[in-house]
């Protein structure tokens, strides 16, 4: 299946893109799609200090919700990574 | 009206004082407070010239909403609010952030703004990527939201 991830702050080094597809096996939960995330950044963006983003990201479902890593993902589902935040 | 919050897109338009004031004004205040947060020129012994502040619109004024909506219910129920966060590329001297409170008694007044201060600061979705006299750029380290159980 597949995922839309919406990126965010720092997460936007991943992708030229305001989001990006990202393949799971069906039935995935966020902590899938953390693994993959941490993958995907050790293979092409080892140099750019987002090493600890899979596991300090929060993720947010389409009601803009945090959704917990027992969090089940559905196919074409829409998810944004919310890396730590920091306004004011 | 009590409440006024959005995020403004600085391509189009810039928070602003008068702005602010007009909404809070009332005969009822005793109390005015007011919050401007301004984008400096130095942070961390690098020269700052701007900061791009990225924002989950839709989240970000859901927590506004409902961070006004709790300080009021702490601290003053007929409390005027006035709350405008940056979006966008932001130079130095710019306001990143605008907290007008309108309020009967002066400790009301202190304690909504500050509450309100820090909470954006801990609950909105809004990042901060700094641009340096040298060319260069970062991505400033911020508060996880992901629950604290999770992260091991």
């Amino acid at each position: 299946m597949e995922i839309e991830l919406k990126l965010y702050g720092s997460s936007k080094i991943l992708s030229d893109k305001d989001a990006l597809k990202i393949e799971l096996p069906n039935n995935s939960k966020i902590e899938k799609l953390r693994y993959i995330l941490s993958k995907i950044i050790s293979e092409k963006y080892s140099k750019s200090n987002l090493e600890n983003l899979p596991k300090t990201a929060a993720f947010f479902s389409e009601k803009n919700e945090v959704v917990n890593d027992n969090y089940k993902l559905k196919d074409k589902e829409t998810i944004s990574i919310i890396p730590p935040i920091g306004g004011g | 009206m009590n409440l006024h919050v959005a995020l403004v897109n600085i391509e189009e338009s810039k928070s602003s004082l008068e702005k602010a004031k007009k909404f809070i004004a009332s005969k009822k205040n005793g109390a005015e407070s007011i919050f401007v947060g301004k984008v400096r020129n130095e942070n961390d012994k690098k020269e700052v010239i701007a900061v791009t502040y990225d924002t989950h619109d839709e989240a970000v004024i859901k927590s506004f909403q409902s961070i006004c909506n709790i300080a009021k219910d702490k601290f003053g129920k007929n409390a005027k609010i006035f709350l405008e966060h940056a979006k966008g590329y932001t130079l130095v001297g710019e306001i990143s952030i605008l907290i007008a409170v309108g309020t009967s008694h002066r400790d009301e007044a202190f304690k909504i703004c500050r509450y309100i201060l820090e909470e954006v600061k801990s609950q909105s979705p809004i990042w901060k990527k700094e641009h340096y006299t040298d060319g260069k750029e970062e991505w400033l380290p911020g508060h996880s939201l992901r629950p604290k159980k999770e992260i091991k």
